[in-house]
């Protein structure tokens, strides 16, 4: 027990006395300083690097560098075929996001929060993708998207629909979405986990009172449990968008951006741009294209997280 | 207290004098390439000898392995941007070395010719090809060619014999997909496996002079012969003599059809001879012919691929002495397993445990005429976008005539936007 | 009256329709941990010639240990362990002393700083790697480990700043102003108080990130090139590049790269789920 033990009478004289500083102003900057030192070093400073160097044609190697202005973003947004495609694939995959994983994960979370027995085991099976490292996700489902040997087309030839089985990959229009359910896998636990603590978090004399009113269980849906989860929207929504449009390692080790390019997102786009073409002003402005994108979506998120 | 230092001064007397007496500080290469496992394999003896002969030297081997000209330049690229690349490396000829030429990375080797006499050790048209404004910047480590590669027993169930002209491959391919067999086989994950097919075809299309003035983008691409080029590329697809959904499929998974017979042929090099040997197939199955063109000279895919060194490289001296070791006759001949394919002249390999190497050493010595490949005539950015619109045909995106148009278009606007 | 009759029965039937389709759907989801996990223990003429569903005739264990050998898995483990014993608690340490006075302190740019560390949670990797590659070669430790370790931390303290300020938020002042009367400073209190009751917190954001440094693969395919220094993400790309036809090795070497994260998050489940809702939930 702490040696200054204050009684109950004693208390708001105690914090009139301590609720000024003792010690120095310095004292929380103090504390601030090493998390300072990383977060501004190798993430603030970076960032703004790359935007200084977003306004240059530079090749990342030589020490000189060629002003452009804003050029390179000109060319994403006009004169770049590839670029648009990305940020389009990257559009089409943000969509898809906030439909899919999302509402399965918003599925999953209901289901398991009828008290179903075995809810803890089911919960872990949903979320176990999730904790892979994307590179192993994306092989193994290279590996069951294999054309000759891949589960896939085997259970598809199985099933008796072998005629639409194909290499799924290889296929410019078959190859992104073939890539995003892979993505779906992967990412519908993380909601799934976010709705059950929402669902858990609805104060149940609110389904009470509306059984008694009379209420079917479809209305009590639509009028307490989605607006009681509406906190967790925005954080699952959230969330859903900054990650696709941040898509990377599953596309580079699953497609590669083929074939033909067609399934580049920006994240691949401004890797090939910048560490495989020797463009690194160009690459950097696609990088800025994806962080100012995900900040201003990213700005309901980050107010609702400093609120709490 | 006076014992007690006595006794120190002894001990650290005695330390010093126990020490090796090493009067040469040991330097360590670092050496980086594109070896597989097997690859790693047989040149541990070569390391080893050599380190044997040279105990001052430390050689330390780096990979980067699978993906062909993919990844590889990539990672090269970032150790030489951290300013920690290795010593000496690898690397494909033509334009896969040019951009790190360009930034003033390699180190031109005229001088290390000139007191080793490497001029006399490689066939003239190799030792032409690394050179980049009249300065030597790589020595000769392979010397590889391509072409058809077949299986034998399939060829001779079906009375098919090499074809002479482009038409008897044609037919060749006719008679295949009657059997239900695929013609050949490709992977095109990385595009640069299908590219040698379509290479080909702008060999036979275009003839010698205009393809080379393509490469050099010199000529159009909007012109008919590449147009017929691209055409023949989309009539293999549809006839169906290509192993289908092939465009995800890695060049090394794209073999297995044809172990397992479901396809008759595939573009590769020498270095066939040692995957095969490493995939446990039966080498007399197998026999490769040059690709016929239609026209004279018959020129063959064929490149140099070489030993450079970094310019950031503190030990020069020992890198050029380590190039000596493994491109002489000497080591080759002693260590065969790791130097099939070498530009080394006269370096026989054993005709009777590689009798594919011992065909290939004969054409890659003789004064046959050969061609260089997209990828290595382009910068990798220029090559992409060759490989798009390769894809783009292969899946129907473009009609042969859009194609050649748009490859032109693009070829245009690289070109406006990388001077050089 | 018939409402309360009709319930539980209608309950029972609603429970065993629930439990027998999330069994259904566990088994899909499943399936390709156990494609893999099947491909794994055949050998290559098994697999080929009898599909990739049917059991194996015999079991190949012996690919495990191939795969670790010829794979080289040994030097990837050391450094993605190297990697999460440096990081894991240096970053966790950093963001608590960040979190304390954010949490337990009044001053002006409590806030501000707070929502500039926030701001974090949405940048993305891409924006900060040519940089950081330059950063890494100037100070010299680039192509090393080390040079993951200022970016990892920097990308980690968002969320772990959030996550310790709002656990710090929850312990009583009443136990600081206690300390503070007795003249003690405040890293005492930090110390001594603070992190000792933060416990579980602690552990949980442990967890978090030991998965995802594990995981991490952008920064380290940037900043790494030398084999001697991959963590598991790279080792296992190279590793398909080496052996891409060699089915049944290839997935032992996925196997082997998953092994470690399945088996944090199978026993220590309950922490690492609680973490990721402690942002979702208040208090």
């Amino acid at each position: 027990m702490a040696r200054g033990l204050v009684t109950e009478a004693e208390l708001p004289a105690v914090r009139a006395k301590t609720s000024r500083w003792q010690h120095g102003w310095f004292v929380p900057y103090l504390f601030l300083a090493p998390a300072l030192f990383f977060y501004v070093g190798f993430l603030v400073y970076p960032m703004l690097s790359s935007l200084w160097i977003s306004f240059f044609d530079w090749d990342g190697l030589s020490p000189t560098k060629t002003f452009v202005g804003l050029d390179n973003y000109l060319k994403l947004f006009f004169n770049d075929e590839v670029a648009r495609r990305a940020l389009w694939n990257n559009v089409l995959w943000t969509i898809a996001s906030l439909i899919v994983p999302t509402g399965l994960g918003l599925s999953f979370a209901l289901a398991l929060n009828r008290n179903v027995p075995g809810t803890t085991a089911f919960r872990a099976v949903f979320y176990s993708p999730a904790v892979l490292p994307l590179v192993a996700v994306g092989l193994i489902w290279s590996w069951m998207y294999n054309p000759q040997f891949g589960a896939v087309n085997v259970f598809l030839k199985e099933i008796g629909l072998g005629a639409i089985a194909r290499g799924w990959l290889s296929d410019f229009n078959t190859a992104l979405p073939a890539a995003f359910l892979t993505s779906v896998w992967a990412n519908a636990g993380l909601p799934m986990v976010l709705y059950l603590a929402g669902l858990q978090s609805i104060n149940r004399e609110f389904y009470d009172a509306a059984k008694i009113d009379g209420a079917g269980p479809l209305q009590a849906f639509r009028h307490i449990t989605l607006p009681g989860l509406s906190e967790t929207h925005v954080i699952v929504l959230s969330l859903a968008v900054i990650q696709a449009f941040k898509v990377f390692d599953l596309i580079y080790v699953m497609t590669y951006g083929g074939p033909g390019q067609s399934t580049q997102v920006l994240g691949t786009w401004m890797y090939f741009q910048s560490f495989q073409y020797y463009h690194a002003g160009y690459g950097a402005a696609i990088a800025w294209v994806i962080a100012a994108i995900v900040l201003v979506i990213a700005v309901p998120y980050i107010r609702r997280m400093s609120r709490s | 207290m006076r014992k007690t230092l006595a006794i120190c001064s002894l001990a650290i007397a005695a330390a010093i004098a126990a020490a090796p007496a090493e009067a040469v500080d040991k330097t360590t290469l670092r050496f980086f390439t594109i070896f597989d496992a097997p690859a790693m394999e047989s040149w541990q003896p070569v390391i080893d000898a050599f380190k044997a002969a040279n105990p001052d030297i430390d050689v330390k081997v780096e990979t980067v392995a699978g993906s062909g000209a993919a990844v590889y330049p990539d990672v090269l690229r970032t150790s030489m941007a951290s300013g920690d690349p290795a010593d000496l490396f690898f690397m494909w000829g033509g334009e896969i070395a040019g951009p790190f030429i360009r930034a003033g990375q390699v180190r031109p080797v005229d001088d290390y010719y000139g007191r080793y006499k490497w001029k006399d050790r490689f066939a003239s048209w190799i030792v032409a090809r690394l050179q980049k404004d009249g300065k030597a910047y790589g020595v000769p480590y392979h010397a590889r060619g391509m072409a058809f590669w077949y299986r034998k027993d399939i060829f001779d169930k079906y009375g098919l014999s090499d074809p002479k002209s482009y038409a008897d491959l044609e037919a060749i391919c006719t008679k295949l997909k009657g059997a239900n067999i695929y013609c050949a086989t490709f992977g095109g994950k990385f595009g640069w496996h299908p590219m040698r097919l379509l290479d080909y075809f702008f060999e036979t299309k275009c003839g010698p002079e205009v393809h080379d003035k393509i490469f050099s983008l010199t000529a159009s691409f909007d012109q008919q012969c590449v147009v017929d080029a691209y055409a023949l590329l989309k009539k293999w697809v549809d006839e169906k003599w290509l192993v289908p959904d092939f465009l995800n499929v890695s060049p090394d998974d794209s073999r297995m059809p044809m172990y397992q017979g479901n396809a008759a042929m595939i573009i590769e090099g020498g270095w066939m001879e040692d995957v095969l040997k490493a995939n446990d197939q039966d080498l007399k199955l197998y026999d490769f012919f040059l690709p016929p063109t239609d026209h004279q000279p018959q020129r063959y895919p064929a490149f140099p691929e070489q030993w450079m060194i970094t310019a950031a490289s503190k030990h020069p001296d020992q890198a050029a002495k380590f190039i000596d070791f493994i491109t002489a006759k000497d080591t080759q001949v002693k260590y065969p397993a790791a130097f099939s394919g070498t530009a080394t002249a006269d370096v026989k390999p054993d005709c009777a445990t590689s009798p594919h190497d011992c065909k290939w050493a004969e054409i890659l010595s003789s004064d046959r005429q050969t061609y260089g490949l997209s990828d290595q005539a382009y910068t990798k950015e220029l090559a992409d976008i060759f490989f798009e619109i390769q894809d783009g045909v292969i899946a129907g995106k473009y009609a042969p005539a859009d194609a050649a148009k748009t490859m032109q278009a693009k070829a245009e606007a690289w070109k406006a936007a990388n001077p050089r | 009256m018939q409402a309360v009759t009709l319930d539980p029965r209608r309950r029972r039937a609603e429970q065993t329709l629930l439990f027998i389709s999330l069994l259904a759907l566990s088994l899909l989801w499943l399936m390709p941990f156990v494609t893999v996990f099947l491909s794994a223990i055949r050998s290559q003429g098994d697999l080929i010639s009898r599909g990739v569903f049917a059991f194996p005739k015999t079991l190949q264990w012996s690919n495990f240990a191939k795969a670790w050998n010829t794979g080289e898995f040994a030097i990837y483990f050391r450094n993605s362990l190297f990697l999460i014993a440096v990081k894991v608690p240096l970053g966790i340490i950093i963001a608590s002393l960040a979190a304390y006075p954010l949490a337990k302190m009044r001053f002006r740019l409590s806030m501000p700083i707070f929502v500039f560390f926030l701001a974090g949670l949405a940048i993305p990797i891409q924006v900060t790697l040519q940089p950081l590659l330059v950063i890494m070669k100037q100070v010299g430790i680039s192509n090393s480990l080390f040079a993951l370790i200022p970016p990892y931390i920097g990308f980690g303290l968002p969320f772990q700043i959030f996550v310790m300020r709002g656990f710090f938020r929850l312990i009583p002042s009443e136990l600081l102003e206690a300390s503070r009367i007795d003249g003690a400073s405040e890293f005492t209190a930090f110390w001594r108080i603070m992190l000792p009751l933060s416990l579980p917190a602690l552990a949980t954001l442990a967890i978090i990130d030991v998965l995802a440094t594990w995981n991490e693969f952008l920064i380290a395919l940037v900043l790494i090139s030398a084999n001697e220094s991959r963590t598991v993400p790279l080792g296992l790309l190279q590793f398909q590049g080496e052996h891409s036809s060699n089915y049944v090795l290839l997935m032992a070497g996925i196997v082997i790269s998953i092994v470690p994260v399945i088996a944090v998050f199978v026993f220590l489940q309950r922490y690492f789920i609680s973490g990721l809702t402690s942002g979702a939930v208040k208090g």
